[in-house]
């Protein structure tokens, strides 16, 4: 047992330096003021104030909420029905679907990007409708790989069942299939929703300079205004917003596994 | 009664397998029916025709009356026990009872109170807000039972239901089973392989063998007059010989002739009978009908279950020279080489059947160097002719290492047993003490060493040898001759008796012309 744990040390030395100290630094530029020097430790809570006072950063984190939440609604409209018709494939074929389904998630997620700005010149959109475009474009595959996950294991006798009940095929859809998927479908936002809020290469690209939202919001504080410490702070509000929104769909899918 | 389901003449195949060969059953109202048959006998597959999951591709099945080959599972008055249970694992027990009167936008009131009934009637009260998934197996098949009745179906299919449970949960479930459906009053069809579940359980058995029906009636028509051997092996435990029906009321059995209950066959037609082993009575040897030898006792708890052998089978005694062979010695190349001496049969020889390999191996012939390392033989010579007589051999290795030993040709002698149709035959042979002693299965090994075979003088086939009598004991041989006897099965019969006897008493078997039955000879499938 002993000598297992042993071979954890290089992992657990890995967090450390790359996860668990970057984000002590967030937190300590987080939380001082900016100096001359990189980093002063005079303590403010500034930084924090400073965005939940200015009205515009608000509509911005509000924004990538919305379009986050719009692109998850998108992705399991559209990608429940691929995932119900992929699973009622034969096993070879849905192999093969699958596999066509990966194919893209092994390109560069910024090749893709710039292949739709390329398309959506061509379009008289929004900027908002566009972002939502390419959004939903890279994140569908994770909902229709989770969904289908959770109904190709389900036991087939079960759907017998229900006919043998007197369900035809959309109460049994409804009545069992469904609920059955709930975890699969909460498995899917959490790989849609989280990645989207905090998206910055999608609406960089396809939303022209005009349109912000919150990850693009933390880049330009780090990278053009040099305000390591306001960034740090939008990047510290937006991972509370984070875990929050992933605390709150666990309890959702232990409430919907316990009844 | 009246009639409720029909099937007539279906057919059904799987990827170009015919699973049923045209099917007619009829099945009554509040009646409890087994399909019983080995797996893949078709008995599953006409149960999920029935239940509509299914569709057959020739023949019609009518419910009531009515043709419902077009009417889909959701719509049909039947409700199924999926031998997964197949329960809804996101439901209780209680939603899970009352999804199908959901369905039917039944009022909840009166859902609680019909659920609440079923759940007292497979005896799970107080179990509605339980999780099913954690719950026993028995508990488990109860839901689904309640889960399919509390629809009120007119028939209630069951596909082996019990399969998955325990010895004891199993009977406990069978009681359970027939008292809900003589309470409830419904019909039951029920699919099983279990021959002992179909005979406690049944009105009606139907027994299904190759997607065909081999006989319908009670559990007791079908224990006591099976239709044919294929039956009679099904159910129970059986002994099935081959006689000749004389005449009506009597049959033949190794030229003796018994008195039946049996008649309608044609004279001296070739007829399968049946003596369950409990029919049999252990009696002395003077007041049984038949003699014999008692082969093997297993004791299984309320009786002792006997093999009686009371014909014995067709038999040849060979000699079995042994003798110590000494080991040639190669003192040059520090080989060393043995063979024994042994009988060939002339007739093998005409045939050409025998090549060097075959005279290495009768020879027992084999080289080893002073390491104990195998050498192969990789020359013989000999001066052996098709004729009776004393001849050389000689084998050698690349060394020229060799030894020569005597072949004995004989003259081929058969034990042809016409009244069995089997011939036997087997050689004398030569041996060594120490190549009996390190034999591990010392009865096979004598068969191989004494080429002892058996055959069937009309087609040829080859027959078992069952038995090798000898009386020394292998691991303390000496120099000498010994008798060894190969045998063919004889007549055995299994009886089951409390008596306590042991291998080798000499027993008497009785019974009376009631305990006897005949059957037609099964038509051979091609």
């Amino acid at each position: 047992m002993k000598s297992f744990f042993r071979m954890s040390y290089p992992y657990i030395l890995w967090i450390a330096i790359f996860i668990v100290a970057p984000m002590l630094m967030i937190l300590l530029y987080a939380l001082t003021r900016m100096g001359n020097e990189t980093l002063t430790f005079q303590f403010t809570l500034d930084n924090f104030a400073r965005f939940f006072r200015e009205p515009t950063f608000i509509s911005v984190l509000i924004r990538s909420l919305r379009i986050a939440l719009e692109t998850t609604v998108l992705c399991i409209l559209l990608g429940y029905p691929a995932a119900l018709f992929i699973a009622n494939l034969s096993e070879k074929k849905q192999t093969l679907m699958v596999l066509l389904l990966t194919l893209p998630m092994w390109i560069n997620m910024l090749l893709k990007t710039y292949a739709w700005r390329g398309i959506l010149q061509n379009f008289d959109l929004v900027s908002e409708m566009k972002v939502l475009i390419g959004m939903v474009y890279v994140f569908l595959p994770y909902m229709i790989i989770q969904i289908h996950t959770s109904i190709s294991k389900m036991d087939r006798e079960l759907f017998t069942a229900a006919y043998d009940l007197g369900a035809n095929r959309w109460v049994t859809f409804k009545k069992v299939i469904l609920p059955l998927s709930v975890p699969g479908i909460i498995s899917g936002i959490t790989l849609v929703f989280l990645p989207a809020v905090s998206s910055f290469v999608i609406p960089k690209l396809l939303g022209g300079g005009d349109y912000v939202l919150i990850g693009n919001l933390i880049e330009i504080y780090f990278i053009t205004t040099g305000d390591w410490n306001f960034g740090s702070a939008i990047s510290l509000i937006m991972a509370l917003i984070i875990i929050a929104s992933m605390y709150l769909t666990k309890k959702i899918d232990r409430n919907a596994q316990e009844e | 009664m009246r009639k409720l389901i029909e099937f007539r003449n279906i057919v059904k195949s799987f990827d170009g397998q015919v699973v049923l060969k045209g099917v007619n059953l009829n099945i009554y109202e509040n009646e409890f029916v087994t399909l019983l048959g080995p797996s893949g006998c078709g008995k599953t597959t006409l149960l999920r025709i029935l239940g509509g999951f299914l569709e057959q591709d020739e023949g019609t099945v009518i419910f009531d009356g009515q043709c419902i080959d077009n009417v889909p599972p959701y719509k049909r008055e039947i409700n199924t026990v999926f031998q997964r249970y197949a329960l809804f694992p996101h439901l209780n027990v209680y939603d899970n009872i009352a999804f199908g009167l959901r369905i039917k936008k039944t009022g909840e009131d009166i859902i609680a109170q019909k659920v609440n009934r079923m759940l007292s009637l497979v005896n799970l009260e107080g179990y509605g807000k339980r999780n099913v998934t954690k719950l026993s197996g028995g508990q488990q098949q109860r839901v689904a039972i309640a889960r399919a009745l509390v629809n009120e179906p007119n028939v209630l299919l069951l596909d082996e239901p019990l399969g998955a449970l325990d010895l004891k949960l199993r009977k406990e479930m069978q009681r359970e089973l027939k008292r809900i459906q003589q309470e409830v009053g419904i019909t039951f069809i029920y699919v099983t392989h279990d021959q002992e579940e179909a005979l406690t359980m049944s009105d009606k058995i139907v027994v299904m063998n190759a997607g065909e029906i081999e006989q319908i009636g009670t559990p007791l028509e079908i224990y006591n007059e099976p239709a044919n051997a294929y039956v009679a092996r099904f159910i129970g435990e059986s002994n099935i010989v081959t006689g000749t029906m004389v005449k009506d009321y009597l049959v033949r059995v190794d030229d003796r002739e018994y008195e039946c209950r049996d008649f309608g066959f044609k004279p001296n037609e070739s007829v399968d009978v049946l003596i369950r082993p409990e029919d049999l009575t252990v009696v002395r040897p003077e007041e049984g009908v038949m003699r014999g030898e008692v082969k093997s006792v297993v004791f299984k708890g309320v009786h002792y279950e006997l093999m009686v052998e009371t014909k014995t089978g067709t038999s040849k005694t060979v000699k079995m020279h042994v003798v110590t062979q000494h080991d040639m010695d190669n003192r040059e190349t520090g080989e060393k080489i043995s063979a024994n001496d042994f009988y060939v049969d002339s007739e093998d020889l005409e045939s050409g059947a025998l090549t060097d390999r075959d005279f290495i191996s009768i020879a027992n012939a084999q080289a080893w160097d002073d390491e104990n390392r195998d050498i192969s033989l990789t020359e013989v010579s000999h001066n052996i002719e098709p004729k009776p007589g004393v001849y050389n051999i000689t084998f050698s290795t690349d060394k020229k290492t060799e030894i020569t030993v005597k072949v004995y040709v004989v003259h081929p002698e058969y034990v042809e047993d016409a009244r069995h149709n089997i011939g036997i035959s087997a050689l004398d042979f030569f041996i060594t003490p120490d190549e009996i002693m390190e034999s591990m299965a010392i009865s096979t090994d004598l068969k191989t060493w004494a080429s002892a075979e058996a055959w069937n003088l009309q087609d040829d086939s080859s027959v078992e040898i069952t038995d090798v009598k000898f009386d020394f004991d292998p691991a303390a041989i000496t120099e000498g001759s010994y008798d060894i006897t190969f045998a063919t099965r004889g007549r055995v019969y299994k009886v089951e008796t409390t008596a306590a006897k042991a291998a080798g008493d000499k027993v008497g078997l009785a019974f009376g012309p009631d305990e006897i039955h005949i059957m037609h000879k099964a038509v051979e499938d091609a």
